[in-house]
């Protein structure tokens, strides 16, 4: 097990800030696909240990869809967006520009659409996590995947979990008028990438 | 009053000869839910594996054997015979194993299910034992109960219902 990078308050606190502004710049790219203003409320991020994450968003068995891309460059990391199932429909209404109840499941199209947005927010949260970190960072193009949330979490365990012990979650929600959304990032850095920024934030320290 | 299910977290594992118990391991993707049976004393035992194990002929140090295939199969075969199970009357069950990452854009994706479903089988075959059923790969997630008073085990998937294997 290599988990030997210490969380201290600081660096957490530093993490904080980057997503926090990352996710509001992800709201942003959200608003300029589908042209009006979303707002982001309640931004959090905490760092939770990786056996536990599929009771943290509802229960393991719940249908939810999870939109899920890797970055590489300067670091290499993965983000996972998961929504709750029923949630997904209404997002699917605001994309397409349908009254709400409209979508009442995900064909190809809304599927692309999502993939189309997660793309979207990963980019521009990792656009705000390169600028922070002084970084070039490009992210694959997105996979969707509509199944159980302990199923979709998989992925994130499984390509973590012979390296991290825990990984970082970020939570927010978008709203759109009286239409919100909870969005649950899961963001796994490895761990250069770590360092990169333990070790920015130290020089940052001493400056 | 009927008792909830034992619920397993993943690198969890639970043992039962109460014939109220029920097993069971929601929502298993890449992870692997290996059940064992003896249905004489009727010892029950599940395992939500979440990696292969062992890297490179090297046995991992982690304290959690019950997280990897290959040591979780081991340790839940000790524990269910030390329970006093017969090791040649359990009937062994695996599910899950998938590939949940259909991207064209991540064909690279070192594909965890399918290496975990090898190392079950390699590691039961080390040990004698053979697999009475299996509902393994494919691209859905897939949750497990075993049902201790008959030694039943089922199979729920995504918009479906629970059906025995």
């Amino acid at each position: 097990m290599n988990d030997n990078v210490v969380f201290d308050e600081n660096l957490l606190e530093m993490l904080k800030t980057i997503a926090s502004e990352g996710i509001k710049n992800a709201a942003t790219g959200f608003s300029g696909m589908i042209g009006h203003k979303i707002e982001v409320s309640n931004p959090t991020i905490r760092l939770v240990p990786l056996l536990t994450i599929s009771e943290i968003v509802g229960g393991p068995e719940d249908d939810a869809v999870g939109i899920y891309l890797r970055f590489e460059g300067d670091m290499v990391g993965q983000i996972m967006m998961i929504m709750p199932y029923l949630k997904t429909l209404e997002l699917a209404d605001l994309l397409m520009e349908s009254p709400p109840g409209t979508t009442q499941h995900l064909g190809s199209i809304e599927r692309s659409a999502l993939g189309e947005l997660g793309n979207l927010c990963g980019t521009f949260f990792l656009n705000s996590l390169a600028k922070s970190i002084d970084a070039n960072l490009r992210p694959s193009p997105p996979a969707v995947m509509v199944d159980m949330v302990g199923a979709i979490l998989d992925v994130v365990v499984a390509t973590s979990g012979g390296i991290s012990e825990h990984v970082l979650l970020m939570q927010a929600n978008f709203m759109d008028g009286s239409r919100s959304v909870e969005v649950s990032f899961w963001v796994i850095p490895d761990m250069n990438a770590l360092q990169n920024l333990i070790n920015k934030n130290s020089k940052d320290d001493k400056a | 009053m009927k008792k909830d299910p034992i619920s397993l977290g993943l690198g969890e594992h639970a043992i039962s000869r109460d014939p109220e118990d029920v097993l069971v391991a929601y929502g298993l993707g890449s992870c692997l839910g290996i059940s064992m049976v003896d249905p004489l004393t009727r010892i029950s035992g599940l395992l939500h594996a979440v990696l292969p194990g062992a890297v490179n002929g090297v046995p991992s140090s982690d304290p959690n054997s019950y997280k990897y295939v290959d040591s979780g199969i081991e340790d839940l075969l000790a524990a269910l015979v030390k329970e006093g199970a017969n090791k040649n009357r359990l009937i062994v069950s695996i599910v899950g194993g998938a590939n949940m990452l259909i991207s064209p854009g991540l064909k690279n994706s070192f594909d965890i299910g399918t290496r975990n479903m090898e190392t079950a089988r390699k590691t039961l075959q080390r040990l004698n034992m053979s697999i009475a059923a299996e509902e393994v790969g494919g691209h859905t997630g897939r949750t497990v109960h075993v049902y201790v008073a008959d030694s039943r085990v089922t199979v729920r998937v995504i918009g479906e219902k629970e059906r025995n294997i």
